[in-house]
């Protein structure tokens, strides 16, 4: 081995190769390997967790904005409802303002009649009874014009008989 | 502890340095200073004088016994890791288990980072990640070995021998290789014997790497009056620089090589004639 510089020898080349095969081939299979994998495994763990929780996110939006676009179609309802509502008490207010109205005017025009009426009777009765006095008055006035007719009469005869 | 109970802890500490400084000089002599500082740096280089018996059948260079011990060594943790903490792991991490996901995950993310082919390149570059970064921190064991002259020595990195780094460069070149042919066929393999000066520069930017701190670690320690404080920082920082920096290189440079090679070719539209001299590009045809 003097030709060779540095002392270079091929079997201990060799020797070196076969004792680092075996090294990389342990170190391979006991270390590098195992612990690849498990750090592989927990990032599938974690990635399989991160991407639940992002489904998971995802469905709560999903709900949120079903649960807001159902929350807004009741309003809606609400509102809808609100107004026909709305509306059917104002016709049926109408209504009944108009049957108030109706029942008035029959209680205004039964009331009008029956003081017409009433007036009427009122006055007949105040013609009866003016007539009545008047009748008895003039009754009463003839009645004393008669006596007193008579009376003269009465008289006249007497005392023309007396003549 | 109290301020005055500190200052005898600290007293009492620099007294047992200070009676082991005193007593390795006036021990004098041995270790390393049986060879000249040249020898011990030359054979750190050249691996030609000590040499250590495998199981009686080779002489081999220190290293290789290193690579051996390194390899055990990681074979064993990665197997008490597989039965006793991997079926243990939880989604949310411990500290432990923290480590072992960034370490694989770092690989990992530069395989997937530079090439779509990416299962082969991430498990290639933490092997061989790990392997340097383990190796060179194996030096600073300081295991000791009898060489097959009768002295011990203490055991280098694998890396730090030239057959260790050309096998490391080298076969990082294959591994580039193949995900050439993966990526692009017979053209991967033109693509990446364009680089042909790949396996060397791969090879000796390695070993030249972890070699020089070698050198100046063999250096400090050579002295028994730098053997105090000087080798924390030189032996120790410097080792753990390069095994994360040797590592880094290693691997980057495979996986950057590994994505440039296996990368689809997209042909550029193709032109064709139209009566006579007239030429329009497809893609024009197609956008009129």
């Amino acid at each position: 081995m003097t030709g060779v510089p540095l002392n270079i020898d091929w079997q201990q080349i060799l020797l070196h190769l076969f004792n680092f095969t075996i090294l990389f081939g342990a170190l391979y299979i006991l270390l590098y390997k195992p612990v690849k994998n498990f750090m592989e495994g927990r990032e599938a763990h974690y990635a399989d967790m991160d991407s639940r929780a992002e489904q998971a996110l995802a469905d709560a939006e999903n709900s949120k904005a079903s649960y807001e676009k159902k929350e807004k179609d009741f309003d809606e309802e609400i509102r809808a409802e609100k107004s026909k509502l709305s509306k059917e008490i104002e016709a049926e207010r109408e209504r009944r303002l108009a049957a108030a109205r109706g029942e008035a005017e029959k209680i205004i025009s039964n009331a009008r009649g029956e003081a017409e009426r009433e007036k009427n009777e009122i006055i007949e009765s105040a013609q009866k009874e003016i007539t009545g006095m008047v009748t008895d008055a003039m009754e009463k006035l003839t009645l004393e014009q008669t006596a007193s007719d008579a009376f003269d009469q009465f008289l006249d005869a007497a005392e023309e008989a007396d003549k | 502890m109290t301020k005055q109970e500190r200052k005898k802890a600290i007293l009492v500490f620099s007294l047992i340095a200070l009676v082991f400084m005193i007593g390795s000089i006036l021990a004098g002599g041995g270790g390393g200073e049986e060879e000249s500082i040249q020898t011990v740096m030359r054979d750190a280089v050249m691996h030609d004088v000590n040499k250590v018996s495998l199981f009686g059948l080779k002489d081999v260079n220190p290293a290789l016994i290193s690579g051996f011990i390194v390899s055990g060594i990681m074979i064993i943790f990665a197997l008490i890791c597989r039965i006793f903490v991997i079926p243990r792991f939880k989604l949310v991490p411990g500290k432990f288990q923290l480590v072992l996901e960034t370490v694989v995950g770092i690989f990992d993310g530069m395989a997937k980072g530079n090439s779509h082919i990416n299962g082969f390149l991430g498990a290639y570059i933490f092997a061989a990640g790990s392997y340097i970064f383990t190796g060179t921190l194996f030096e600073l064991l300081g295991v000791q070995v009898m060489t097959t002259g009768g002295h011990p020595i203490s055991l280098p990195a694998p890396m730090a021998d030239v057959n260790g780094a050309i096998m490391m460069g080298c076969l990082s070149y294959l591994v580039i290789m193949s995900g050439g042919i993966v990526g692009n066929g017979v053209k991967g393999i033109g693509k990446t014997l364009k680089d042909f000066s790949l396996p060397l520069s791969l090879s000796f930017r390695l070993f030249g790497a972890l070699i020089s701190g070698a050198l100046v670690t063999e250096l400090v320690y050579y002295y028994t009056a730098m053997s105090y404080v000087v080798p924390v920082i030189v032996g120790v920082l410097f080792t753990l620089l390069h095994a994360l920096i040797q590592a880094y290189v290693l691997t980057m440079l495979t996986s950057l090589f590994y994505g440039e090679v296996s990368e689809k070719v997209v042909k550029p539209p193709k032109e064709k004639k139209v009566r006579g001299k007239k030429r329009v590009t497809v893609a024009k045809e197609q956008s009129v």
